[in-house]
């Protein structure tokens, strides 16, 4: 049995379906799908769903864009938001230092009175200019502040003591 | 394509399907690789979003690594548990999307010039007019005349009889051509500023 039966009256969507087929689609990242595949079976055993499902879309959201839109898009991609965290230990004893927030090149101005959000994000080293020799494997940590429009306007790096994210660890 | 040609990669999906459930790590990147495409256009076409389709082929991806030991090769075929998946995923965003706004895709079909201007138009007509039906008859016309499904592998995913698909089918065509000829009326009588029923481009991040 076919399944296009179509009359002539009808509108051919041949054209469409062409174009469907002709579309590029978003690269695969094989190591953030391993990632991902990792921290499921690690979740499973250790019953931290729910957090562990949104650190996991995102990863998986990195593997399907990191790609195909590159950049700080892919970097935006990679986000793990402050409410899908596990809530960290404080130290109560221990201060921690909060840089300001370095405007990004090209963004758009930031008003005073206009919404924001901040989001945390995790850049590769090997994206940052200036590295020593051998730090370039790993992650760092850093905050996007975001419009409302989805346009970052800044970027800050959290404290040298929890800068860095080693590759293992992903 | 028919069934029975799908037969052989269909069996291959459920071998991998069963090896994920296993814990097989190489099978989840293998059926991601193999199958990830498809649902990324099957979300489009239902959805005519970028955003709305990456963000579908994720969450169906996810679910696979959650319920890959749910599925039954006794009950239906992997494809069909894949893309009945996905259309959940689908038809849950697109409650959320009414909230939104989106963006406009980039449907590109390689001609030159003229030609390929005049093609990118109808595409566009015609994906915007095919948004614009009522679900029941966006998945029906997506699976049997964009995927080329049959009638049969169509009534196994939206758990219905084939009897309704092909009502659905004549049924969306039919509207479809409507919809078409009211855009093509139009768009002779005055230029429109936007595509009606469309979203406008907007990401809202939350």
């Amino acid at each position: 049995m076919s399944s296009i039966e179509t009359d002539p009256h009808e509108p051919d969507l041949a054209p469409l379906r062409a174009a469907l087929q002709a579309m590029p689609t978003p690269a695969v990242d094989e190591a953030a799908l391993r990632r991902v595949f990792r921290e499921h079976r690690h979740a499973q055993t250790s019953g931290a769903r729910t957090a562990a499902r949104t650190r996991r879309y995102w990863a998986l959201a990195a593997a399907v864009s990191s790609v195909a839109l590159g950049g700080v898009v892919g970097l935006a991609l990679m986000t793990e938001r402050h409410t899908a965290a596990p809530p960290a230990p404080i130290a109560a004893a221990a201060p921690t230092a909060v840089a300001a927030f370095q405007p990004l090149w090209y963004s758009p101005e930031v008003v005073s009175g206009a919404a924001y959000s901040v989001v945390r994000v995790r850049v590769p080293l090997s994206s940052l200019a200036l590295l020593p020799d051998g730090a370039a494997d790993g992650m760092i940590e850093a905050d996007l502040l975001v419009g409302e429009d989805g346009l970052a306007r800044g970027i800050r790096f959290n404290g040298p003591g929890a800068l860095l994210v080693s590759k293992a660890s992903q | 394509m028919t069934d029975a040609d799908r037969e052989p990669e269909d069996r291959e999906d459920a071998t991998l399907l069963v090896a994920i459930a296993a814990g097989d790590e190489q099978a989840f990147v293998d059926l991601y690789a193999r199958r990830q495409a498809d649902v990324f256009r099957f979300a489009f076409a239902m959805a005519r979003s970028k955003s709305v389709a990456q963000d579908v082929t994720q969450e169906v991806f996810l679910n696979v690594l959650e319920n890959a030991a749910r599925f039954d090769t006794v009950k239906g075929s992997a494809r069909g548990w894949l893309f009945g998946c996905a259309r959940y995923v689908v038809l849950d965003r697109l409650r959320l999307e009414r909230r939104w706004t989106d963006a406009l895709p980039e449907l590109v079909v390689e001609h030159d010039g003229d030609a390929k201007l005049l093609t990118e138009q109808r595409v566009g007509r015609l994906h915007a007019a095919l948004t614009r039906l009522p679900i029941e008859y966006r998945e029906v016309l997506v699976f049997c005349d964009l995927q080329e499904w049959t009638y049969a592998a169509t009534a196994a995913v939206l758990d219905c009889p084939i009897g309704t698909v092909r009502s659905r089918l004549h049924r969306g065509r039919a509207l479809l051509a409507a919809l078409l000829v009211e855009g093509e009326a139009d768009a002779g009588a005055a230029p429109a500023p936007a595509e009606p029923g469309v979203l406008q481009t907007r990401e809202v991040c939350s």
